[in-house]
């Protein structure tokens, strides 16, 4: 790995925004190819986080911090890597369900996903089936994560899995949910295709979806 | 805890004690040293007047520093209102093995374990051996014991001995590292334990440590430990009374001999349980007694040599998780200045740095509750609050990023991931855990060595104990 990509990797565990852009526009001026610095300098920066979270090195607001550095230079790169072609990680939908007001787990999830690359797009919280379904067809994501706290209103996630298949988009995404009450179990119940019991496990979860 | 008036009553109740009951001292150049002070000596009996024991609490210090010997900061101890700091305690004969779980007598290499862990753990401010060396030469136990733990950690050691001998090998280790006796003065790296016995007895072994601390300013712990209902009175404020009168007429000796000595009231405060007949350990008297021991110690202008994180299971289990801790976080709660006899197992028969491993667990907890709320602009937050507004989070706000490693309290041992987590972890126990950081500490801590010329002083110190012990 060249040393400019090590400093970018470096850049985003340090959750160093404004480094993270400089370096970034400083190796395509070197020549690099989008793809490459995203492959081998944003990634193992962000991975490293991953690990160094699940070791309990780092805490929340670090990965945060960090996912933010890798955001701002994906701004940098996103648009040369959609002209060149490139396949991005993923698009995915998020919200919380209908009748929940709860939303900072999601929340979390949403900054992770976008930590590892993702585009996010998050619709808030108290989301009808219906609506999801309007912002599938806008959106298109390959992803739609839905969240709960209570069990009262975690019913919502399978009336969202239904409305999906009688719109017929049910085929072109995965399904993903989490919240404190959702088990595997349930997920299964509801036809979800995965279930994911922390932000970190969601992301892994997310990319095991989107093939990255 | 106690009033003021309630605090009066036991200082006048104490001073009491001394000037008309008076204590047997069976020390005779400690009577002379009484006698010459203007105490009352009727044979072995000695009686001291309250304006001897005043002068003596007016010339203690309340505050001073006990040094890490490496000179590293973090591991000072600075004795003062509202620190509380904690470890191990002294010489039961048997010890839990780190390998086997069993329960076996204590051996020379375990003051290794003991003093290497001590120094590893973030909570733990000083170390004691846990147990009394038994694969040495009996009189040795003490000297033995000191030279396998000083090179393993830079945390002041509380050292105990038999007598004077042994008193004067752990010393000359000491000033060796300290750069000779005028450094130790100045920078004194290590305190002496002494306990005298009850009721009202003031030893020949007890006195003559006292006595060669005075001479070489060794900070020093005067420590009866009298039972409820046994040895001392059965009620609170009775045993409260007589072992501080125990501890006062140490006070009285060594600021005689040396004003300003560095000087731990002390008393382990229990009860005697009248079924098991055993000194409680776990008992609730114990951290109400040692409480209110340590609100006179304070009121009187002295430290504490507290205890707690003690326990009379016999093993790493519920039990000893409640009585260990309760008793530090009372402890922690009352300021009481050098906690000891945190590992303390089996009523005192067993020591457990199984159980030291468990309980820095609940002294960060507890401190993490003594350190209190601080309320200033910053963490009023109220324009944050303003900043972020309904509906918004504060996960990625500057003011979380600020304070997150502050304000919470960070667990080693107690486990908070998600039953998934957990289970793929290999569903631990607390017992598991502690288990398993005590062999990762040995495998991996290393404390910082001493010098040299402090290695050739535990060599010629040892070799000379084995002559004398000849003779």
């Amino acid at each position: 790995m060249s040393e400019i990509l090590s400093e970018l990797a470096t850049a985003v565990i340090e959750g160093n925004s404004d480094d993270a852009i400089d370096l970034t526009e400083d190796a395509l001026d070197d020549g690099l190819e989008p793809q490459n610095i995203l492959d081998n300098g944003l990634m193992p920066g962000m991975d490293h986080v991953g690990v160094e979270f699940r070791a309990g090195n780092m805490f929340v607001p670090e990965v945060l911090r960090s996912a933010r550095a890798m955001q701002s230079a994906m701004d940098v790169l996103k648009p040369l890597l959609v002209e060149g072609g490139v396949e991005m990680a993923g698009k995915i939908l998020l919200g919380t369900v209908k009748g929940d007001m709860h939303d900072i787990g999601k929340n979390l999830v949403g900054m992770m996903c976008e930590g590892a690359g993702f585009e996010v797009k998050d619709m808030g919280k108290n989301i009808a089936p219906e609506d999801f379904v309007t912002a599938v067809k806008e959106f298109n994501p390959d992803i739609v994560g839905m969240s709960a706290l209570l069990t009262t209103t975690m019913r919502s996630m399978g009336h969202t899995i239904k409305a999906l298949q009688e719109a017929g988009l049910r085929d072109q995404v995965k399904v993903m949910i989490g919240g404190a009450p959702v088990t595997q179990s349930f997920a299964d119940k509801i036809g979800a295709d995965g279930y994911a019991s922390n932000a970190a496990s969601a992301v892994d979860l997310a990319k095991q979806f989107a093939g990255v | 805890m106690l009033s003021d008036d309630q605090l009066q009553e036991l200082f006048d109740g104490v001073l009491h004690v001394l000037e008309y009951t008076g204590l047997e001292v069976q020390h005779k150049k400690a009577r002379k040293i009484l006698k010459k002070a203007g105490a009352w000596v009727d044979g072995d009996r000695v009686r001291i007047p309250a304006y001897l024991v005043k002068d003596a609490l007016a010339k203690a210090p309340r505050s001073f520093t006990i040094f890490a010997r490496d000179g590293n900061p973090e591991n000072d101890i600075h004795i003062g209102p509202g620190r509380a700091h904690f470890g191990p305690g002294p010489t039961p004969p048997n010890f839990i093995d780190i390998e086997t779980l069993e329960r076996r007598p204590y051996v020379r290499s375990d003051s290794e374990i003991v003093a290497t862990v001590c120094d590893a753990l973030p909570n733990i401010d000083f170390c004691e051996s846990l147990g009394t060396i038994s694969d040495v030469h009996d009189e040795l136990a003490a000297s033995y014991e000191f030279a396998t733990m000083f090179p393993k950690t830079s945390k002041p050691i509380v050292a105990w001995s038999f007598g004077k001998d042994d008193a004067e090998d752990i010393h000359k280790i000491a000033i060796a590292e300290a750069g000779g006796q005028d450094a130790f003065e100045k920078r004194p790296n290590y305190v002496h334990y002494c306990e005298p016995l009850s009721p009202l007895v003031s030893t020949v072994e007890a006195l003559d440590k006292l006595i060669f601390c005075a001479k070489h300013r060794v900070p020093v712990i005067f420590t009866p430990c009298p039972l409820a209902g046994g040895t001392a009175p059965i009620t609170a404020a009775g045993i409260i009374t007589q072992a501080a009168a125990e501890s006062w007429m140490g006070l009285v000796i060594a600021q005689t001999l040396r004003p300003g000595l560095p000087f731990f009231m002390g008393g382990v405060l229990s009860v005697m349980d009248m079924s098991a007949m055993i000194l409680a350990y776990g008992a609730p008297e114990l951290s109400l007694m040692m409480a209110g021991h340590t609100e006179l110690a304070h009121f009187a202008g002295l430290p504490l040599w507290q205890t707690g994180g003690c326990t009379d299971s016999k093993t790493l289990d519920e039990q000893a998780a409640l009585e260990g801790s309760l008793s530090v976080y009372f402890s922690a709660l009352s300021g009481g200045d050098l906690c000891h006899d945190v590992g303390y197992t089996e009523s005192g028969m067993t020591g457990s740095i199984l159980q030291t491993v468990m309980m820095d667990e609940a002294i960060g907890y507890s401190r993490r509750i003594t350190r209190g709320i601080e309320v200033t602009e910053e963490t009023l937050a109220v324009d944050v609050i303003h900043d972020v507004g309904p509906n918004g989070h504060y996960l990625r706000e500057q003011h979380t990023r600020d304070h997150y490693k502050t304000e919470f309290w960070y667990p080693n041992l107690c486990d908070r991931r998600n039953f998934e987590e957990w289970q793929e972890m290999g569903s631990t126990t607390m017992r598991d855990r502690v288990i398993a950081r005590t062999h990762d500490i040995m495998a991996t801590h290393q404390p910082t060595p001493i010098k040299p010329e402090t290695e050739q002083a535990i060599e010629a110190v040892l070799a000379a104990a084995e002559e004398r012990v000849k003779e």
